[in-house]
């Protein structure tokens, strides 16, 4: 038998409970290169396994106008050619090891990712420092992506519930910076020559701008030679990032029907403006959204789908960004029961801002998002992008320890003040995309009614 | 895998236990051994209906509970129906994990199936058939496929079953379908997290340990007969480019070429430089993206290729370029750096695979139910470095024929040949 525990030992041992299991980032090793590049580094295994993920404050916000999906451009065509090595090259120097390489952009990012097995790290640092130092731009490949991106964005014409989120991103952000695809537009892609990715690069790529997170099994310090020899020779281009104008997001006097006259089932979308990144709503926003239209016990959910048939998904959600948010809502439905659907989730959020969630919605909200919270960090590469998003934003590194205690210290009035705040002081903005002969009709009495071709989403 | 833990229960549940203390969550995954493959006509889709139902209220725990009770304490679930089998799972925070053992062995014992939950699941299993199949040209070709490359056997229909069939399941088809496949006997338990092993298998005991052993389980019929020849299908739709699926006939999981087509697979489609992807993509510019699966399944299975095209692609171009591709791995094989390469992505992938704790019981639980053991996926590692050149080019040149093919491809209406 165990000897009896002391009540100073039992505390001891609960402490010691506690702190194992509050989520929080690895140690991390810092360091910045003279040409300003700052670079993380955390040890994490158990598998063999690292992590590269260097971001760029160039994202598709920082599209020239007329240039619409510039920066996602430019970073697909990073590795395909660089002064010293072709695409091929590339390619064969990354996938020989069993690494994988990714480049995109967001909104407000561009990032080059790499996840390798840990001993091939020195190697991947070297390649990712030559894709974004000295990409080549051959003039054969860039031809070739715009052929590519001009048709890939033609056939998303053929994808409805695509349709449907950009046209609602359009209608809600109008002529801001967010108010395009990261992906662009076909008519300004058959544009892209080969001088926009230079340009772009010239002005865009520098380390002042860049963060290099290093994620992994790795001795730090060997980790942190090969990140400063590979990027030692980076200097000059931007010193500071580009501003985003605040969105003002205008609304729609009515719904903005996308005639599609093939489907048998309506793409239904509402927004209207939210909150950006590191906002102190964010909390109460998450609690009484999880309520709303999060997990799949939310009101959205079961008024939808459980009680009425009516769709296979309903969810609503909080998109933040640098410089705005928007608050969205999204299902889809036979296109017989589209006025249906519509009306129920209205009603559905116009209850929820009334009277705000009920204590139980509050508490058990709380206890869903607290508890399934570790679960975002249970990779290198979600780890590397938890660290980029906290230093991009400027979350603070106490943001992971933060954010359980943030969530369980909303009451049920901070929620419901925060339902009053988002969910359409005024009418949304609403998208139907869908058989516009069948679907027109049932759409009286919600305001001006704008019918447009799915081609002219392009 | 050292620390894992089995037991079977007297039910005939088998139980895997695999602690990781990494971080304060579990997740756990049951396997029951029932898909589409085990469907007949007439009430093809009720795998996946079933699988809804499955969501719909039980003994304990009431309709609408199952959920609400999960995502109180910190867990949120879900669930996917293949050709094969049927998986749930939950992550959950690590000290309310006992609440899923609740949950689980209440629906696994006692669901309670009633009309009106019935027919309200069927229009949710409507939309989402509208959602993949009906409105999405994949899902339209995936569907035209699969009635080529199987004239017999039960992987002939879609996993979510025809339209019509899903209308007409009844309630009385579903009370025998729990009954045949939901038993212990044809389930298997995967609990990965922070636990402890004998403390969680103590739980599991208390929990399941009551429920009634099943009926053998009904064989499935494989009549499927020999291929003679190419077969075609061609589809016509409002879309901007055609779309190119291509299907071969495959072996069974357990067959050993299994693996060699994995690295099969590897070699000509996974990363930009694999020779697929490299040549149709970006060398000769002929379709905007190219994606191979080969998904292991319990009985004979397929190879699939599907491209997407640009809007002015030329479909029978760029089906006649792949199969020169084919033809030289067939012909010539691979080289030795192609092949080291496909090994050294499939052992990357293995390893990422298990980064997780759902990773975990998902790749063993798989490998359980498909190769028998879940130590047969532990040296997969060491048989994909046991493969040669030699075999990858006998597998292509095997399977990767003309006679076994079927092609299925979608043109914009008003168009094509």
């Amino acid at each position: 038998m165990r000897p009896r525990e002391t009540r100073a030992e039992a505390a001891a041992r609960s402490l010691w409970e506690e702190r194992r299991r509050e989520v929080r980032l690895p140690m991390l090793f810092e360091t910045v290169t003279p040409g300003g590049l700052k670079i993380v580094i955390a040890r994490r295994g158990p598998l063999p396994l690292a992590s590269i993920h260097l971001v760029l404050r160039a994202g598709s916000s920082s599209d020239p106008r007329g240039k619409a999906g510039l920066a996602e451009f430019v970073a697909e065509l990073l590795r395909r050619g660089t002064r010293r090595r072709s695409a091929d090259e590339i390619n064969e120097a990354v996938e020989f090891y069993g690494a994988a390489l990714s480049c995109g952009a967001d909104e407000d990012t561009l990032s080059v990712r790499v996840s390798t097995p840990s001993e091939h790290l020195g190697t991947m640092l070297r390649i990712v420092s030559e894709l974004v130092r000295e990409p080549s731009f051959p003039p054969k490949e860039v031809a070739a992506a715009r052929e590519r991106l001009v048709a890939q964005l033609a056939n998303d014409l053929d994808d409805p519930a695509l349709l449907a989120d950009r046209a609602l991103l359009r209608a809600l952000w109008g002529d801001h910076p967010y108010g395009h695809d990261v992906a662009g537009t076909a008519r300004d892609a058959a544009s892209f020559v080969r001088r926009d990715a230079v340009d772009f690069h010239r002005a865009r790529f520098g380390p002042r701008v860049g963060q290099l997170i290093i994620v992994g099994l790795i001795e730090p310090w060997q980790a942190r030679v090969w990140a400063e020899r590979a990027f030692a020779r980076w200097s000059g281009g931007p010193r500071s990032p580009p501003e985003i104008p605040t969105a003002k997001n205008p609304a729609l006097p009515g719904p903005l029907l996308v005639d599609k006259p093939e489907q048998t089932q309506s793409q239904v979308r509402m927004g209207g403006p939210g909150f950006p990144k590191g906002h102190p709503d964010l909390f109460a926003a998450t609690v009484m959204n999880t309520a709303l239209g999060g997990g799949f016990t939310s009101r959205l959910m079961q008024e939808i789908r459980v009680n009425r048939g009516l769709s296979y998904g309903a969810s609503s959600n909080f998109e933040r960004l640098m410089a705005g948010g928007a608050f969205t809502v999204s299902s889809f439905t036979k296109t017989e029961s589209t006025r249906k659907l519509i009306d129920v989730a209205v009603s559905v959020i116009r209850k929820m801002r009334r009277e705000g969630p009920t204590a139980e919605e509050v508490e058990a909200a709380e206890t869903y998002v607290a508890g399934l919270f570790p679960m975002r960090f249970e990779t290198n590469e979600a780890v590397a992008a938890a660290i980029a998003e906290i230093r991009v934003y400027g979350l603070g590194d106490r943001w992971v320890q933060r954010f359980v205690p943030g969530i369980k210290a909303v009451t049920r009035p901070m929620a419901a003040a925060a339902a009053k705040k988002y969910l359409f002081d005024r009418p949304p903005t609403m998208v139907v995309v869908g058989n516009a002969a069948a679907v027109r009709k049932q759409l009286g009495g919600l305001g001006r009614l704008r019918v447009i071709q799915a081609a002219e989403l392009g | 895998m050292g620390e894992l833990q089995e037991a079977t229960l007297a039910n005939g549940l088998r139980v895997r236990v695999l602690p990781n203390p990494a971080a304060p969550i579990a997740s756990v995954y049951t396997f029951f051994r029932v898909g589409s493959r085990n469907e007949r006509p007439g009430i093809t889709g009720i795998s996946h209906l079933f699988e809804h139902m499955m969501f719909n209220g039980a003994k304990k725990y009431g309709p609408k509970q199952f959920d609400r009770v999960l995502e109180a304490h910190g867990g949120r679930s879900n669930a996917y129906t293949t050709h094969d089998v049927t998986v749930y799972h939950e992550d959950i925070a690590a000290d309310a994990l006992e609440k899923v053992f609740d949950l689980e062995a209440d629906r696994m014992g006692h669901l309670v199936i009633s009309d009106e939950i019935l027919a309200s699941e069927r229009e949710v299993v409507k939309e989402e058939r509208r959602l993949r199949v009906d409105n999405e040209p994949g899902g339209m070709l995936d569907e035209e496929l699969g009635t080529l490359v199987w004239k017999a056997h039960p992987y002939r229909w879609p996993v979510i079953g025809w339209m019509g069939d899903i209308e007409r399941i009844t309630r009385l088809d579903c009370e025998i379908f729990f009954r045949t496949f939901y038993a212990p006997n044809n389930a298997l338990l995967y609990v990965v997290g922070d636990l402890e092993p004998s403390r969680a298998l103590e739980r599991i005991r208390r929990y399941y340990e009551r429920i009634r052993r099943g009926p053998p389980l009904p064989p499935v019929p494989d009549s499927e007969p020999e291929q003679r020849g190419e077969r075609r299908s061609m589809l016509r739709h409002p879309v901007q480019a055609p779309h190119l699926m291509i299907g071969y006939r495959a072996p069974a999981a357990r067959d050993e070429d299994s693996l060699v087509l994995d690295v099969l697979q590897y070699a000509l489609s996974v990363g930009e430089a694999s020779r697929l992807v490299r040549s149709l993509v970006f060398d000769k510019r002929l379709a905007v993206s190219l994606y191979m699966d080969w998904t292991w399944r319990i009985d004979p299975g397929a190879i699939v290729f599907y491209l997407e095209l640009k809007p002015d692609s030329a479909a029978e171009r760029v089906e006649s370029a792949l199969y020169q591709e084919l033809e030289k791995v067939a012909q010539r094989g691979i080289s030795g750096r192609e092949l080291e390469k496909a090994k050294n992505n499939l052992k990357s992938h293995l390893l990422q695979g298990l980064a997780t704790n759902a990773g975990k019981a998902q790749a063993l639980g798989t490998y359980e139910l498909l190769l028998g053991n879940w130590r047969a996926g532990l040296d997969l590692g060491d048989r994909y470095e046991a493969v040669t050149a030699k075999q990858v080019q006998s597998a292509c040149e095997k399977y990767l024929v003309a006679h076994a093919r079927s092609v299925a491809t979608l043109f914009p209406a008003g168009r094509g040949s």
